[in-house]
């Protein structure tokens, strides 16, 4: 998968501040800082795409689509730091 | 110095599109104005009599949750005076904006700042006008770099400074 387009990153940055903003958890850096940060995670999952799938075991590996992947990755992410975050994107986890 | 109008959240009016929404945060009435899309509220009245000097506007805000960078505002003003050739119903006549900024918000989320903007460029206004003052975030200008929301709580407008 290439990089995402610019305005799918606006997208992320736009919709991140937008939720802590509804939530209202203090941001201690400035737009341009989360920008940053939004365009090196994408670039480096890109360059680490290849790496994070040799880490998952077969069958899945070869069972699972890049979306079901995906859905993975952000949900172990997830769960390591904000389980909230991790019900709002598959429901209930008890 | 005296003030001249106060420009609260409820008495906001708005345009069709990229406005900021109108809310309760702990039962204060809020503007939330967005961090990525400038937005514009209005507010209407007459020029009091009496009307004179170098005119501000304060904008008390506060910020939903960052506590770096800062933020920007224009101000701008839509001044008609009796027999003015405006067709009202057709159009707007803003006077070009007046540019503010807080460079640096409050530390804590949800503390309260102001800032003073000078209304150098007033169409003119005098006592007796009918006028309008539009209130965007300038969220393109390099001034602003807060993240998140900024809530409006009020903008008072004074003369005589």
């Amino acid at each position: 998968m290439a990089l995402l387009p610019e305005a799918d990153r606006l997208r992320i940055w736009r919709g991140l501040m937008r939720y802590w903003s509804s939530v209202g958890e203090t941001t201690a850096f400035t737009k341009p800082d989360l920008k940053a940060a939004v365009d090196a995670i994408d670039t480096f999952l890109e360059n680490n795409a290849a790496a994070i799938n040799s880490a998952l075991p077969q069958p899945f590996r070869g069972n699972a689509t890049v979306e079901q992947k995906a859905v993975l990755l952000s949900g172990v992410i997830a769960m390591r730091y904000t389980k909230e975050w991790l019900r709002k994107l598959v429901g209930e986890v008890e | 110095m005296a003030t001249r109008a106060i420009l609260a959240p409820f008495s906001a009016e708005f345009p069709s599109s990229n406005f900021p929404q109108l809310m309760l945060v702990n039962t204060r009435p809020v503007l939330a104005f967005d961090a990525s899309t400038s937005e514009t509220a209005y507010w209407t009245f007459a020029i009091p009599q009496g009307w004179t000097g170098t005119v501000t506007a304060v904008i008390s805000y506060a910020m939903a949750s960052a506590v770096s960078g800062g933020v920007a505002f224009d101000v701008a003003l839509e001044s008609i005076t009796s027999g003015d050739a405006v067709d009202l119903d057709a159009g707007n006549s803003f006077d070009t904006v007046n540019a503010g900024n807080d460079s640096a918000v409050p530390g804590t989320a949800g503390y309260m700042e102001q800032i003073s903007i000078t209304l150098s460029n007033l169409d003119s206004a005098a006592a007796g006008d009918y006028v309008r003052v539009s209130l965007a975030r300038d969220v393109a200008d390099a001034n602003d770099t807060a993240t998140g929301d900024c809530y409006v709580l009020a903008v008072e407008i004074r003369d005589g400074a």
